[in-house]
C-alpha cells in the first residue's frame, strides 16, 4: 500500500479469511480531524503594531530619581506631571510625562520671543505688525474662551466690551489728558461696568437667546459709534490716545517694542485664563456642564453666581485689553464692532477648539496669518478662512486640538466593530441568540457540531460514495465510517428512514416525524427495488443535506 | 406729526421683517438650526433678482420670481452644507451655527469678489404712483410691498396648514424626534424647510431692495432685525413672530419720526431686552426649556 493520491483501503475483517484476497476499495487520503479545529481557532485578523499595547521602550526611570522633582517655589506644584510605572510587556521601570502641554507652551513662547530674529527683512513690517495684532487678538480670544468655554455663556459681545473700553479710554484720554498707563485701568473699569450691563440678561436667558441678544448689542454699538459725532463718525474712528512707545525710537524698534508689549499682554491673558479656569471657579463650572446644571445645583454648586463671576472677571480683563488696544493703535475704530470682526474671531475660537487656551492661541495664529500676511489673496483669504471654519465645524468635534480625542474615539469604535465580527465567526449561535439560550451546553454543542460538519464535508468524495454504493452495510474505510456514524447519531426529528412497501421488491425513503403517533412523511415519489439501492439513495440524501448546511 | 405716515411705515416694515422673522423662526423650530447664513441668502437672492432684471426683463413678476427662486436655491445650499452632514452628530446646534456663519463669511466674500462692492438697484417693482386710503397717502412701493408680503405669507401659511408637506413641517416643529419615529424624513423635511425659508428671504430681499439696495453685505442688518423679531416673538412661534414684527415695526416708525433715525436700534434693543427680561422665551414662547435635540 503506497501513500499515493488515491490510497487503497483493505477490509480488515477479511484478514480472518487469509485464503481469500481481501476486499479493496479506493478511499480518501487521511485527513486529521484536528485541521478544522486549527482553522477555526486560528487568529486570522491582520494586526498592525499600533494601539495601546506598550511593548516599546519609553523613557528609563530609576525609582529613586523619580522623586526628585522640579517644583514651583514655594508651592508643591510640579512643573511636569511625571508618572513612574512598570512596562507591562518588558517589566522594566519607566517614566511617562502625563501632561506634555507645559513643554509645548514653553517651546511656543520661546519661539514667540525669538521670532523677530528670524523674520526676513523684506516682510519685516508686515509680519511684525501682524504678530502684534495676533498677540492682542489672542489675549481677547483667551478672555472670550473663558466666557464661552469655562462659563458656558455663549456671548458674542466680547468685541463690544473691548470696543467700548477702547472708545471710552480714548475719549477720557482726549478729554482729561490722561497719561498712557492709566488707560488700561480706565478700560478695566469701563469693561466691568459694560460687563455688568450685559451680564444682567444672562441671568435670565440661556443659550442661543443670549447669543442672538449679544449679536444685537454688537450691532447696536456699531451703529451708535458710526453715527455719533463725538466718537468720530467723520474720521472713521476715535484717535488721539497717548502711545506707550518711548520717544525717539526708530521705526523697526517701535515695531519690536510694541510686539513685545503685545506678547506680554497675551501672557497676562494666559495667566488670567489659568487662574480662572484652573482654580476654584473653573472647577465649579466644570461640574455644572451643559444639561447637568440641575445636578450641580443639587450638590450645592451655585453655578449661576460662578458664571457671572467668570463673566465679570473676563469683562474686566477685556476692558484692560481694550485700554491697551487704545494705547497700542492710538485710538479705536468702528471696525471692532463689525460683523466681519466677530466672524473672524469666532473662526479663531472654533478652529482651535472651544474650551482650551491653546486652541484660542493657535486659531488666532492661523486666522491672523491668513488675514494679515497673505494680503495678496484679496477677498479670497476670507473665503479660505471661511472654508477652514466650515470644514472644522463639519468634520471636527473639538477643533484642531480635539483631533487626537476624536481619532482615538473613532479607532476604538473600529476596534470594537472588528472584535464583534471576530466573535461571531466561531460559533453557530449569534451572540444575541446565545445570551437568550438557557442551556449553555447548547451553545458549545452547536459550535462543536459546526466544526464537525465542516470537517465531514471535506471527507465527502467520489471514492467514498462509490465505496458506499458497492457495499452499504458492513465494514467501511475510515472516512466513510466517520460520515455514517455522524449520520446515525442525529436526532429522530426528520431523520431519514426506509419504508418497506413490499419485501425485496419495493422500498421507499421517508422522514420520521420524531413524535409518537405522527406518521412519517414521504420524501420522494420513487420506489427502490433492493434494500442496498435504498440504503445508498438515503446516504446520498444525507450527504446532500450535509453539504447544503 | 403725520400719524398716517407712521402707521403705513410701521405696517410695511412689520410685513417685511415679519417675513424674515418667520423664516428664521420656522428653521429654528423645525430643524434646530439657527440660520446665520440668512443674510447671505438675502444678498444672494437680491443679486439673482438683479441679474434677472438685467438679462431677462425688468418686469416686476420676473424679478420677484427670480429673487424667490434664488433664495430657495440659497436655502438649499445652506441645507446641503450645514444641515444634512451634521444634523445627527453631537453638539449639532453649536456646530450648525458656526457652519452657517462660515457659509455667510464665504458667500458674502464671493459675492464681493464676483460682483464688486458697488450696490446695484432693482427697478421699482410697483410703479410710481400714490393711493389715498381713508385720507392717508400711501406710496405704491409701500402698498405693493405690504400687499405682496401679506399675500405670499398667507399663501405659505395656508400651504403649511393644509398640505401634506406642511403637515410634515409642523410635525417637525412640534417634536422632531416623534416626527422621525412616525416616518417623516428629517433630511427631506430639512430640504423643504430650507427651500421655503430661503424663498421667504428672497421675497424680503426683493421687497426691501428699495431700502437696502443689492450689495454683498446688505443682508446683515435685515438678518439681525429678523433674528431679533424672532427672538422677541419667541423662537418657533409664527404668531409670536407676527406680533414681534408689528411691535418692532411700530417702534421703528415711531422712533425714526419722533427721535431720529440713529436711535432706532437703541430703542429697539432696549425694547427687546425689556421684553426678554419679562418673558425669557419671547412673547409667545411658552416652552420651559429651549428646544432640545
Amino acid at each position: 500500500m503506497t501513500d499515493s493520491s488515491a490510497p487503497i483501503w483493505i477490509d480488515p475483517i477479511d484478514s480472518q479469511f487469509p485464503e481469500k484476497p481481501g476486499r479493496e476499495a479506493v478511499t480518501n487520503s487521511f485527513l486529521s480531524h484536528q485541521v478544522t479545529w486549527d482553522e477555526t481557532t486560528r487568529f486570522t485578523p491582520k494586526m498592525y503594531p499600533v494601539g495601546r499595547l506598550r511593548y516599546y521602550y519609553k523613557w528609563p526611570g530609576h525609582g529613586g530619581r523619580l522623586w526628585s522633582r522640579l517644583r514651583y517655589w514655594p508651592t508643591r506644584r510640579r512643573v511636569l506631571n511625571i508618572h513612574g510605572d512598570y512596562n507591562l510587556k518588558t517589566m522594566r521601570r519607566e517614566k511617562t510625562i502625563v501632561d506634555k502641554r507645559p513643554i509645548w507652551w514653553a517651546l511656543a513662547l520661546a519661539a514667540l520671543f525669538t521670532m523677530p530674529l528670524f523674520v526676513p527683512e523684506g516682510f519685516r513690517n508686515t509680519v511684525m505688525s501682524a504678530a502684534s495684532v495676533f498677540a492682542i487678538y489672542a489675549a481677547i480670544n483667551l478672555c472670550w474662551m473663558l466666557i464661552v468655554g469655562t462659563a458656558g455663556i455663549f456671548s458674542l459681545a466680547t468685541y463690544a466690551v473691548v470696543g467700548a473700553a477702547a472708545y471710552g479710554a480714548t475719549y477720557l484720554a482726549i478729554m482729561l489728558g490722561l497719561p498712557w498707563w492709566v488707560l488700561p485701568f480706565a478700560g478695566t473699569l469701563i469693561g466691568l461696568v459694560f460687563g455688568v450691563m450685559i451680564a444682567l440678561p444672562a441671568m435670565r436667558l440661556d443659550g442661543f437667546y443670549y447669543a442672538l441678544l449679544t449679536l444685537g448689542v454688537v450691532e447696536l454699538c456699531r451703529v451708535f459709534v458710526v453715527q455719533s459725532r463725538q466718537l468720530g463718525s467723520a474720521t472713521g474712528g476715535l484717535y488721539g490716545a497717548p502711545s506707550y512707545l518711548p520717544d525717539g525710537l526708530s521705526q523697526s524698534n517701535r515695531l519690536l517694542f510694541s510686539y513685545y508689549a503685545s506678547v506680554l499682554l497675551m501672557i497676562f491673558a494666559l495667566f488670567i485664563y489659568r487662574f480662572i479656569d484652573g482654580k476654584r471657579l473653573g472647577r465649579l463650572l466644570r461640574m455644572a456642564q451643559e444639561k447637568k446644571e440641575g445636578f450641580a445645583q443639587a450638590c450645592g454648586v451655585d453655578f449661576i453666581r460662578a458664571r457671572i463671576m467668570v463673566f465679570l472677571a473676563s469683562s474686566a480683563a477685556l476692558g484692560f485689553i481694550g485700554g491697551f488696544y487704545a494705547i497700542h493703535f492710538g485710538g479705536a475704530s468702528p471696525n471692532l464692532f463689525s460683523f466681519d470682526t466677530l466672524l473672524l474671531s469666532l473662526a479663531m475660537l472654533v478652529i482651535g477648539g472651544i474650551g482650551r487656551a491653546e486652541g484660542a492661541v493657535l486659531g488666532t495664529l492661523i486666522v491672523v496669518f491668513i488675514d494679515r500676511v497673505l494680503i495678496d489673496l484679496g477677498p479670497l483669504r476670507y473665503v479660505l478662512i471661511g472654508t477652514i471654519m466650515l470644514s472644522v465645524a463639519l468634520f471636527l468635534r473639538g477643533g484642531l486640538f480635539g483631533i487626537k480625542d476624536q481619532f482615538r474615539t473613532w479607532r476604538d469604535k473600529k476596534k470594537s466593530e472588528r472584535r464583534a465580527t471576530r466573535a461571531e465567526k466561531g460559533g453557530e449561535m449569534l451572540p444575541e441568540e446565545a445570551t437568550e439560550m438557557e442551556d449553555k451546553d447548547q451553545v458549545y454543542f452547536r459550535r462543536f457540531d459546526k466544526m464537525q460538519r465542516d470537517f465531514l464535508k471535506r471527507l465527502v468524495s467520489d471514492a467514498v460514495i462509490a465505496e458506499h454504493q458497492s457495499r452499504p452495510l458492513g465494514q467501511h474505510s475510515e472516512a466513510l465510517e466517520r460520515l455514517l456514524i455522524y449520520f446515525r447519531r442525529q436526532g429522530q426529528i426528520d431523520k431519514y428512514a426506509i419504508l418497506v412497501l413490499e419485501e425485496f421488491k419495493a422500498y421507499r425513503i421517508v422522514a420520521l416525524s420524531g413524535h409518537r403517533g405522527t406518521a412519517p412523511r414521504v420524501v420522494e415519489d420513487r420506489n427502490y427495488e433492493t434494500p442496498d439501492q435504498a440504503y445508498h439513495a438515503l446516504f446520498l440524501r444525507r450527504v446532500q443535506d450535509l453539504l447544503e448546511t | 406729526m403725520n400719524w398716517g405716515f407712521i402707521i403705513t411705515n410701521a405696517i410695511t416694515l412689520a410685513c417685511i421683517y415679519g417675513t424674515l422673522a418667520i423664516g428664521i423662526s420656522v428653521t429654528w423650530s423645525s430643524l434646530g438650526l439657527i440660520n446665520m447664513a440668512y443674510g447671505f441668502i438675502f444678498a444672494l437672492s437680491g443679486y439673482g433678482a438683479w441679474l434677472a432684471s438685467v438679462y431677462i426683463a425688468p418686469n416686476p413678476a420676473v424679478v420677484m420670481v427670480a429673487g424667490i427662486l434664488t433664495g430657495a436655491a440659497g436655502g438649499l445650499i445652506v441645507c446641503l452644507l450645514a444641515f444634512i452632514p451634521i444634523h445627527d452628530k453631537p453638539n449639532f446646534q453649536l456646530r450648525a451655527l458656526i457652519a452657517t456663519l462660515a457659509i455667510s463669511l464665504v458667500g458674502n466674500q464671493i459675492l464681493l469678489w464676483w460682483f464688486g462692492p458697488r450696490a446695484k438697484s432693482l427697478p421699482r417693482l410697483f410703479g410710481n404712483w400714490n393711493a389715498d386710503i381713508f385720507g392717508i397717502v400711501v406710496t405704491s412701493d409701500k402698498l405693493g410691498a405690504s400687499l405682496s408680503a401679506i399675500v405670499l405669507l398667507t399663501m405659505i401659511l395656508l400651504w403649511m396648514r393644509s398640505s401634506r408637506r406642511g403637515l410634515e413641517i409642523r410635525a417637525m416643529m412640534m417634536n422632531p424626534h416623534a416626527a422621525s419615529i412616525v416616518g417623516i424624513g428629517v433630511r427631506r423635511t430639512g430640504i423643504y424647510v430650507m427651500a421655503l425659508t430661503g424663498s421667504l428671504a428672497g421675497l424680503a430681499s426683493v421687497l426691501l431692495a428699495q431700502t437696502y439696495y443689492v450689495a454683498p453685505f446688505s443682508g446683515i442688518t435685515p438678518m439681525i432685525k429678523g433674528l431679533s423679531i424672532a427672538l422677541v416673538g419667541g423662537l418657533g412661534s409664527i404668531p409670536g413672530a407676527i406680533i414681534g414684527a408689528i411691535m418692532l415695526g411700530v417702534n421703528e416708525a415711531l422712533t425714526s419720526s419722533l427721535l431720529g433715525g440713529q436711535y432706532v436700534l437703541i430703542t429697539q434693543f432696549l425694547l427687546i431686552i425689556i421684553v426678554l427680561l419679562i418673558r425669557p422665551r419671547g412673547i409667545s414662547g411658552i416652552l420651559d426649556k429651549a428646544r432640545e435635540a
